[in-house]
């Protein structure tokens, strides 16, 4: 029950220099080849290394306007023409402008329970497996739910 | 005693109601360049730095720019090109005395803690005290704004215009100085932005201090020509614009300027600035709803 028995070995990744029109391309293609929500990409270099992570809440947090609260009463102003200003506005910006690069990461041999434990208190969803330096790997939530579910039913049995 | 009570908008508000409990803060330690990626994702003008936890110091975008301009590597640790201390309140402290402590203090921003000095809960910044005014002198019944529009039926032509309130003075660069020389023009007159220039005298773009750091970020050198990093087009309001429609483009824009031209020559020809703090000392400082309430500009 290591991280190499259950971690998606198929993954999507991004390049640093991409800018958010590219993100959101590059994130509707990975939803459409898995045929699920891709939440959130590991950003590496040329070189394969990862060098960061960028979520779909990361870009939404982005292009949000700061001084949200106000729309609401901007009775006068077309929210939908308001977000497509904005998107023309910030499309220079660039994935590694934005990443997260503090990202923690875990090894093929790391054990299951240490994974569940490292996305418990640290509230993370997704850690990249990383063998030398090289990204070999995802390992999600959902599947250390899957394979703890996988135990307990086979005991059940 | 006193025998006269100042009384403005912000009288009886405490800090806790204009206050934002998201507070960007990283490690002393961590590099310019996190610091940059943090300014940028949250739209942060500064970051708090914290030791082992504990509030340590500040570092805004003009630090920033000071550490671009002498060229420090953005590897170097942010802890070494902080600008200032953190200066606290509380978030039962007075809306009017958080703005003094700030004018005293020369900052733009506060942070709010709690019984235990330590731990910050919050921050309020000028920004956000702007936008705070914005929301009551538009909610309020008995403003100028509101009695103007009801005496003329509705007619928008009598409310607030950009002309009314827009600085005509207007620096610029050109399209061909160096980034060090457009350093130089905001932090010698504190602005947020300047306008750039082309040979032929036309105004071609805009060069933000957020331009500047994602620059400093992408390793653009300090020497570089203006033109390569300036926002272009330079997006202006007409000077007969109603205020009200350039104060919702600076919020929807997450921008504290417009620029202002005047409509009868192209727009290219830029004839002020219209700063989101001169739209609020104009709203608050003339309406006679508010005795006295002033919101003294800085």
């Amino acid at each position: 029950m290591l991280a190499r028995d259950f971690m998606d070995t198929q993954f999507h990744t991004l390049h640093p220099q991409q800018n958010i029109a590219e993100v959101f391309t590059a994130f509707q293609k990975a939803s459409a080849i898995e045929k699920k929500k891709v939440f959130g990409m590991m950003v590496t270099d040329d070189e394969a290394r990862l060098v960061g992570m960028l979520s779909m809440y990361d870009v939404l947090n982005y292009v949000q306007p700061k001084h949200v609260a106000i729309f609401g009463e901007m009775d006068d102003v077309d929210p939908t023409q308001a977000y497509r200003n904005r998107l023309s506005t910030i499309q220079s910006i660039r994935v590694d402008d934005i990443m997260t690069t503090d990202v923690v990461t875990v090894r093929p041999d790391t054990h299951l329970m240490v994974i569940a434990e490292i996305m418990i208190k640290k509230h993370i969803r997704r850690l990249p497996v990383i063998d030398d330096q090289t990204v070999v790997g995802i390992v999600y939530v959902s599947n250390v739910f899957n394979r703890i579910m996988t135990m307990f039913s086979a005991e059940k049995e | 005693m006193s025998a006269i009570e100042t009384v403005s908008i912000f009288s009886g508000i405490p800090v806790g109601q204009a206050m934002r409990r998201q507070v960007v803060s990283l490690a002393a330690t961590a590099d310019i360049a996190q610091g940059i990626r943090m300014m940028i994702r949250y739209k942060a003008n500064a970051v708090l730095l914290t030791d082992n936890d504990i509030p340590h110091g500040v570092v805004s975008k003009t630090d920033l720019l000071g550490a671009y301009y002498a060229e420090i590597p953005t590897e170097t640790a942010l802890g070494d090109v902080m600008g200032s201390q953190p200066i606290a309140c509380f978030p039962d402290d007075l809306v009017e005395d958080a703005l003094e402590i700030m004018a005293a203090a020369g900052v733009h921003r506060l942070y709010v803690t709690g019984a235990n000095r330590d731990e910050v809960i919050g921050k309020v910044a000028y920004a956000d005290i702007v936008g705070l005014l914005y929301r009551y002198c538009r909610a309020c019944e008995r403003g100028t704004a509101h009695k103007r529009l009801k005496h003329s039926g509705g007619d928008p032509s009598a409310r607030l215009r950009v002309k009314d309130v827009m600085t005509t003075e207007v620096w610029s660069c050109g399209d061909g100085d160096s980034l060090i020389t457009v350093i130089e023009s905001l932090t010698s007159r504190q602005m947020g932005a300047v306008l750039i220039k082309n040979p032929a005298a036309s105004y071609v773009g805009v060069i933000s201090k957020t331009d500047l750091i994602i620059a400093y970020h992408r390793g653009v050198a300090p020497k570089s020509a203006a033109g390569e990093i300036m926002s272009s087009p330079v997006h202006a309001v007409p000077a007969e614009a109603l205020l009200s429609t350039a104060l919702q483009q600076m919020l929807i824009r997450d921008v504290q300027r417009l620029f202002v031209h005047d409509g009868a020559s192209e727009p290219g020809h830029i004839t002020g600035v219209l700063a989101l703090s001169d739209a609020a000392r104009f709203r608050s400082g003339s309406c006679r709803a508010c005795t006295a309430g002033r919101l003294l500009v800085r």
